[in-house]
C-alpha cells in the first residue's frame, strides 16, 4: 500500500469518532427539525459535561491496559457526600461555612478525596495484590453504592447551597461553568496524556507492560496513579451531577457506567488497552449528547433511549474490533 | 585473575583479544539434576559468538544466568575484568548485558522514536511543565539509525506496523544507543525471511564492530557459519567445542553437538 494512503486512512481510523460526530450532527441537523441552532449545541455540550469528566478517569485506566467499573459509584458517593453536607432540604445537613465561598473548595476537596480513596484501594488491590482488575472494580461498584443507599437511607438531599450551585448557573459564551471544568479537563488530561512522560508511560504499559518493565519504567507506581486519579475524577464527575441536580438521590448516575463505557469506547480507546487519545473520548461523549438530544426533540418516549444506548454500545465494540482487523490489514 | 581463567579462551585467539566476560566453571543445579555442569568460555569486545548446541544441552539455562535472570548454582563470572553476577536482569542491563528477545522489549502500541526512548524520555519545559520534546527524541534516533545504517521509512511509524527484521533493528540499536555492552540474541531471526534475516546478520556484524559483545543462539548452522567469529557447543551441560569458525566446519560442528566426538573441542568441564 502506498504510504500516504496508508496515512490518510490512519488518519481517518484515528479520528473516525469526530466523522462520525460531525455526520451524525449533519443527519440530524437535516432531519430532525429545530436541531439546527446554537442553543441545542450548547445544550449537547452541556449535557455531556459529567459523562465527559467521568470517561476521562475510565479512559486512562483502561489504555493503561486495566478496568475500572466503580466510577459510576463513585461519582455517587461523590455526589451524596456533598449533597448531605452542603443541601438544605431532605436528608442535607445544609452546613454554613464563614465565608460561604468556602463551600466551594472544601465540598471539592471532600469530593476528591473520597474518590481519591476508593481509588487507591482498587488499585492497592489491582497493583499490588494482583488481583483481576474486573472483579476488583466490579466489587468496588457494588459496596460503594451500597455506602450511598446506606448513609442516605434511601432518601434524597435537596437545594444544593447556591455557592456551589452557582457553577452551573453561571455562564461563559452561551456555556455553563461545569461544562467549561469539563471541557478544561478534557484539555488538560490530553495533554498529559499525549506531551507528557506519564502519559506516554502509561500508554506503552497498555500496550506492552512487560517491556515497559524492563525498560525500567516504574509501571507499578503509574497504574496506582491511574487508579487514584480515576477515582478522584469520577468524584468530580460526582461532584458536577450534584450540582446539575441540586442536590443527590441514593440512585443517582444509575447507568452512567455504560455511557462512559460507551463514550470511551467510541472514542477510539480500544479495551486491549494502548490504543486511544482523549479528543476522541470527547467527540464519542458529544456524539452520545446528540443523539440523546436528537430522541428528546424527536419526541420518543423516553425508554427507547436505552434501547438506543445499548445498541450504540455494541456498535462501538463491533467497530473496536472493525478497526483492529482494518489496522492489521494495513500492518 | 586473567591468566587463572586464560586456558578457557582456547588456543585460537588473536593477538588484540580483550576480553568482555569471562566465564569460570559455571554449574547449575536444579535438585539432583546438573543442568550445567562447569561451563567455561569467554566473549571479547566486538566478537560474535555463536553458541550451539541440541534442546536441552543448556544453552538457555547459560543465557539467563549471563543476563541476570538465573542465578548459577556455583561459577564466577568476570565482566569486564571485574568479577560480576547480575541477581535481575535490571540489573544486567544497568552494567550494559541484555537478553533482545523477539518483541518482548517493544511496545508496538507506539511509533519508534517513543521506543528508543522508552523510560528515557527527553522532556522540555513549556510555561514551566515539562513536556516530552519529540523533536530532540526524533532527531537522536535518525542519528543513531542513519549511523547504524537502519532504514526505516518513518520514525512515527508505529512498531506494530514494522517488519520483524525492522522491529529487531530497533531493539539493536537501543541497545547500542544506550551504552550496551554485551547482547544476547535468543534464535533472532526464528521469524524472519531470507532478505530480513540477511540483513538482520549484517546488523550484528555492525554492532560487533563497534566493540560490542554479541552471543547468538541458533539452531541454524549456516547463519552461524555466516556471522560468528567463534563457535561454541554447548552439549550436555559442558562445552564440547570452543573454535575459531574458520577453523571449523559445519560438519566437525555438528559432529560437537551431537557427541559423535570432541575434536577440536576446548576444555570440557
Amino acid at each position: 500500500m502506498h504510504p500516504s494512503t496508508r496515512r490518510s486512512l490512519e488518519f481517518v481510523l484515528d479520528n473516525l469518532v469526530w466523522f462520525m460526530l460531525l455526520f451524525v450532527l449533519m443527519v440530524f441537523s437535516a432531519l430532525v427539525p429545530n436541531y439546527f441552532q446554537p442553543g441545542i449545541f450548547a445544550n449537547i455540550i452541556e449535557a455531556s459535561s459529567v459523562l465527559g469528566v467521568m470517561s476521562i478517569g475510565l479512559a486512562l485506566v483502561i489504555i493503561a491496559g486495566h478496568m475500572d467499573l466503580s466510577v459510576e459509584s463513585v461519582a455517587a458517593l461523590s455526589a451524596m457526600a456533598v449533597g448531605i453536607l452542603f443541601c438544605s432540604a431532605g436528608i442535607g445537613m445544609g452546613v454554613q461555612l464563614e465565608p460561604d465561598w468556602l463551600a466551594v473548595p472544601v465540598s471539592l476537596i471532600i469530593s476528591l478525596a473520597v474518590g481519591g480513596a476508593i481509588g487507591a484501594l482498587n488499585g492497592l488491590l489491582i497493583v499490588r495484590l494482583k488481583m483481576n482488575a474486573f472483579i476488583v472494580t466490579l466489587a468496588s461498584y457494588i459496596w460503594v453504592r451500597g455506602i450511598v443507599l446506606a448513609i442516605s437511607g434511601g432518601r434524597s438531599a435537596q437545594d444544593l447551597a447556591p455557592v456551589i450551585r452557582w457553577f452551573g448557573v453561571q455562564r461563559l459564551l452561551g456555556l455553563p461553568l461545569t461544562a467549561w471544568i469539563a471541557i478544561t479537563c478534557f484539555v488538560v488530561f490530553s495533554v498529559i496524556l499525549g506531551k507528557t512522560r506519564f502519559g506516554r508511560h502509561l500508554i506503552m504499559i497498555g500496550g506492552n507492560e512487560n517491556a515497559a518493565f524492563r525498560a525500567g519504567i516504574k509501571v507499578d507506581r503509574i497504574l496506582m496513579t491511574s487508579f487514584i486519579l480515576a477515582g478522584a475524577i469520577a468524584a468530580l464527575a460526582g461532584w458536577l451531577l450534584a450540582i446539575r441536580t441540586s442536590g443527590a438521590t441514593a440512585n443517582l448516575g444509575m447507568g452512567l457506567l455504560f455511557n462512559a463505557f460507551a463514550a470511551v469506547v467510541i472514542g477510539g480507546v480500544s479495551l486491549k488497552g494502548g490504543v486511544g487519545a482523549l479528543p476522541g473520548v470527547y467527540a464519542g461523549v458529544l456524539l452520545l449528547s446528540a443523539i440523546n438530544t436528537a430522541i428528546n426533540l424527536m419526541g420518543l418516549p423516553a425508554t427507547s433511549t436505552q434501547v438506543i444506548h445499548g445498541l450504540l454500545v455494541l456498535a462501538a465494540v463491533l467497530l473496536d474490533t472493525l478497526k483492529l482487523s482494518i489496522r492489521q490489514k494495513l500492518a | 585473575m586473567q591468566t587463572a581463567v586464560q586456558p578457557a579462551d582456547g588456543p585460537h585467539r588473536t593477538k588484540s583479544f580483550e576480553p568482555l566476560l569471562v566465564l569460570d566453571d559455571i554449574r547449575k543445579n536444579y535438585g539432583a539434576i546438573e543442568a550445567l555442569k562447569g561451563i567455561s568460555f569467554s566473549i571479547g569486545k566486538g566478537e560474535v559468538v555463536a553458541l550451539l548446541g541440541d534442546n536441552g544441552a543448556g544453552k538457555s539455562t547459560l543465557v539467563k544466568i549471563i543476563a541476570g535472570g538465573l542465578e548459577p548454582t556455583s561459577g564466577t563470572m568476570l565482566f569486564e575484568g571485574r568479577e560480576f553476577l547480575a541477581k535481575s536482569p535490571a540489573e544486567a542491563k544497568a552494567a550494559g548485558i541484555e537478553t533482545v528477545y523477539q518483541d518482548l522489549s517493544l511496545a508496538t502500541n507506539v511509533d519508534v522514536v517513543a521506543n528508543f526512548f522508552m523510560g528515557r524520555e527527553l522532556t522540555k519545559r513549556v510555561l514551566g511543565i515539562p513536556v516530552l520534546d519529540e523533536k530532540a527524541m526524533e532527531s537522536v534516533v535518525a542519528k543513531a539509525m542513519a549511523s547504524a545504517g537502519t532504514k526505516i521509512p518513518s520514525l512515527r511509524t508505529k512498531v506494530e506496523h514494522l517488519s520483524g527484521g525492522q522491529r529487531q533493528a530497533i531493539e539493536l540499536n537501543r541497545f547500542v544507543h544506550w551504552g550496551g555492552k554485551l547482547v544476547l540474541l535468543d534464535e533472532p531471526f526464528a521469524a524472519l525471511g531470507v532478505e530480513q534475516t540477511r540483513r538482520g546478520l549484517e546488523m550484528i556484524r555492525q554492532v560487533a564492530s563497534q566493540g560490542i559483545g554479541v552471543v547468538i543462539i541458533t539452531h541454524i548452522m549456516q547463519q552461524a557459519f555466516q556471522v560468528a567469529d567463534r563457535i561454541v557447543v554447548i552439549r550436555q551441560g559442558v562445552v564440547a567445542g570452543d573454535v575459531a569458525r574458520r577453523e571449523t566446519s559445519p560438519d566437525a560442528v555438528v559432529a560437537m553437538i551431537t557427541g559423535e566426538t570432541l575434536a577440536g573441542a576446548g576444555p570440557a568441564g
